[in-house]
């Protein structure tokens, strides 16, 4: 898979919206219909979100896709728990994906609560390369890959709490059920695309011990609906540092750092980098970047709005007490530390993207400052590229012409 | 004298600070898409910002050049003065004499000019009331 999403041509009328909102310039208008550049996209899923005609679909496998023949486990995103009306119990959203099929449902507030702990630690040990930053959104690991290569180095070598929820699952479906690894299968129900390409093509980060990605949008129906039916009453365990994940600012303050900053939604994170790069924020040990609005509750393919979803997480976690927490896996964050559970390389091997000789960058840095002179600069959009600039760059690159430009013609 | 393949220069003013880290961004920006190996671009980064927050906060104003090599790159950072009279002592982390304004904006910690000669392959500073001279090279090896 090279992308989550797909467009639906039909529906594109080449709007150009999407294209002058994405944050690295991966989209063009070709013959009035958007075109990505994969190797640029970051999934960051802002086409989807500004589309007026709803032309962005999710590429997600289905309810259907559950092997019978395996035992199946889904773990939702504790962004999910913010998608119901008020005061909704987390054991009847587990309730109803186990009526929809699954035979076991992991709590991933758990998985993230024992991450924090492991973040705390290991920005403690880290001398260098300040700030740390977090590694478990992925549309922010790969903007760092194509945009700001050089803090590669920065990003914490950990795993998210999805992946540590998708071990320590494998490891429940083992000791509780005795299914060994291979009769396993773990689904995560996802909040955005960038999940699903971690799992389906990580260029950042090692393979994935998830199998099949839901987005959520795709199983919200079926989920409500089972939720209708079997409500009973039941009692939920998470962990309110875990929940605190899916909020701006949470893993902040499950690590318990003191020099931390929590920038959410694309744009701001895009500024930050500039900072960091520039050295700005080297008196800060911690930076959480979210690539959504409030982060993972602001999700594309969530069901409730950021901030009303966030309301409903808080409620959840005010009417938590984890005073006696039945979490076995809780109180063995030492063993799964010692088993080096948490460590997660990072692939750091950046490739210029066009990998020119510097004689040659400057000869088209050149010809693109000349042609930005000649264009009229007011980022139409209608030639098909993003910006003036962008537009000067594609002539260059062969990939438009000057022919496009709408204002050019028209003082003609 | 090896062969200059391309130079920029930049106009620094005194006491802007609505633009401030303007020109070391665009150096940055230009860098990055001549190819240039990423990690040398956050060294000149870091070194260019630096050095025209100095210029901004602590002088009358001056220039910045770029000077691409085939195998390094040249920060030039002049001013018109009042120069550093105690070169030494501005070297020493933690020397700073950034006055209240500057040190609203975030600045003052007296890192810069360490900072500054910790990320350059060759560091140069010459200064007299005329003004500030420093130039770094950074190799692209
Ligand atoms: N271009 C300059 N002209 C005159 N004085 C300078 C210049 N650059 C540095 N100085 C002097 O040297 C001192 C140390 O500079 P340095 O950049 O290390 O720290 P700073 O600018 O005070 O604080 P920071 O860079 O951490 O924000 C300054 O406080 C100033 O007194
Ligand atoms: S997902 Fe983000 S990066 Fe990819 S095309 Fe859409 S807006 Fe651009
Ligand atoms: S902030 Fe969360 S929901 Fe948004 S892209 Fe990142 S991981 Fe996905
Ligand atoms: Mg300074």
């Amino acid at each position: 898979m090279e992308r989550a999403f797909y467009l639906d041509k039909n529906k594109c009328e080449g709007c150009t919206n999407c294209m002058r909102k994405c944050p690295t310039e991966a989209i063009r208008i070709v013959n009035e219909k958007a075109v990505i550049n994969n190797d640029k996209c970051i999934h960051c899923g802002e086409c989807i979100r500004v589309c007026p005609y709803n032309a962005y679909n999710s590429v997600t496998d289905k309810i259907d896709d559950i092997n019978k023949n395996k035992f199946s486990i889904a773990i939702p995103s504790t962004a999910v728990y913010g998608q119901f009306h008020i005061g909704t119990e987390i054991c009847n959203i587990h309730k109803a994906l186990l009526s929809m099929g699954f035979d076991y449902v992991y709590d991933e507030s758990w998985g993230a609560d024992l991450v924090s702990q492991a973040v705390r630690n290991r920005v403690k040990e880290i001398k260098d390369n300040r700030p740390v930053i977090n590694s478990n959104c992925p549309a922010v690991l790969r903007l760092i890959k194509v945009k700001y290569p050089s803090l590669m180095e920065n990003i914490i070598q950990l795993q998210s709490p999805m992946e540590i929820s998708a071990i320590l699952a494998r490891k429940k479906a083992k000791e509780i059920f005795g299914k060994n690894d291979e009769d396993v299968e773990v689904f995560y129900i996802s909040p955005c695309p960038a999940k699903s390409i971690r799992v389906y093509s990580p260029i950042v980060l090692g393979p994935s011990k998830i199998d099949k990605v839901i987005s959520l949008k795709e199983i919200y129906g079926d989920l409500i609906r089972e939720m209708k039916m079997h409500h009973e009453i039941c009692y939920s365990n998470p962990s309110i540092k875990g929940l605190k994940w899916s909020l701006s600012g949470g893993q902040c303050e499950a690590a318990e750092l003191e020099h931390s900053i929590a920038v959410s939604g694309i744009e701001n994170v895009l500024n930050i980098l500039e900072e960091i790069e520039m050295g700005k924020l080297n008196h800060i040990d911690f930076v959480e970047l979210m690539s959504c609005n409030e982060s993972c509750v602001g999700g594309p393919f969530n069901f409730e709005n950021p901030f009303v979803a966030k309301n409903n997480i808080n409620y959840i976690i005010k009417n938590t007490d984890n005073s006696n927490i039945l979490i076995d896996d809780i109180d063995r964050f030492e063993e799964f530390d010692k088993l080096g559970y948490f460590e997660q390389k990072i692939n750091l091997g950046f490739k210029n993207a066009q990998a020119l000789n510097i004689k040659a960058g400057i000869e088209r840095l050149e010809k693109v400052n000349q042609m930005v002179k000649i264009l009229p600069k007011i980022d139409c959009g209608s030639c098909g590229s993003p910006t003036c600039r962008a537009l000067a760059e594609d002539i260059v690159d062969g990939i438009n012409t000057i022919e496009s430009c709408v204002i050019l013609k028209l003082k003609k | 004298m090896e062969e200059l393949i391309k130079r920029y220069e930049y106009e620094i003013i005194a006491n802007d600070f609505d633009i401030a880290g303007s020109t070391s961004s665009s150096i940055k920006r230009n860098l990055k898409s001549i190819g240039v190996d990423p990690s040398i671009v956050r060294k000149v980064a870091i070194v260019s910002y630096e050095a025209e927050i100095n210029i901004i906060i602590h002088s009358k104003g001056g220039k910045m050049c770029l000077e691409i090599y085939k195998d390094k790159l040249t920060i030039r950072a002049h001013d018109n003065g009042p120069g550093i009279s105690n070169i030494d002592l501005a070297m020493s982390e933690g020397f700073s004499t950034a006055t209240n304004e500057a040190r609203e904006f975030g600045f003052g910690a007296g890192m810069g000019l360490p900072n500054m000669k910790k990320y350059s392959d060759n560091f140069n500073i010459t200064s007299s009331s005329e003004g500030t001279n420093i130039d770094i090279d950074i190799y692209m090896d």
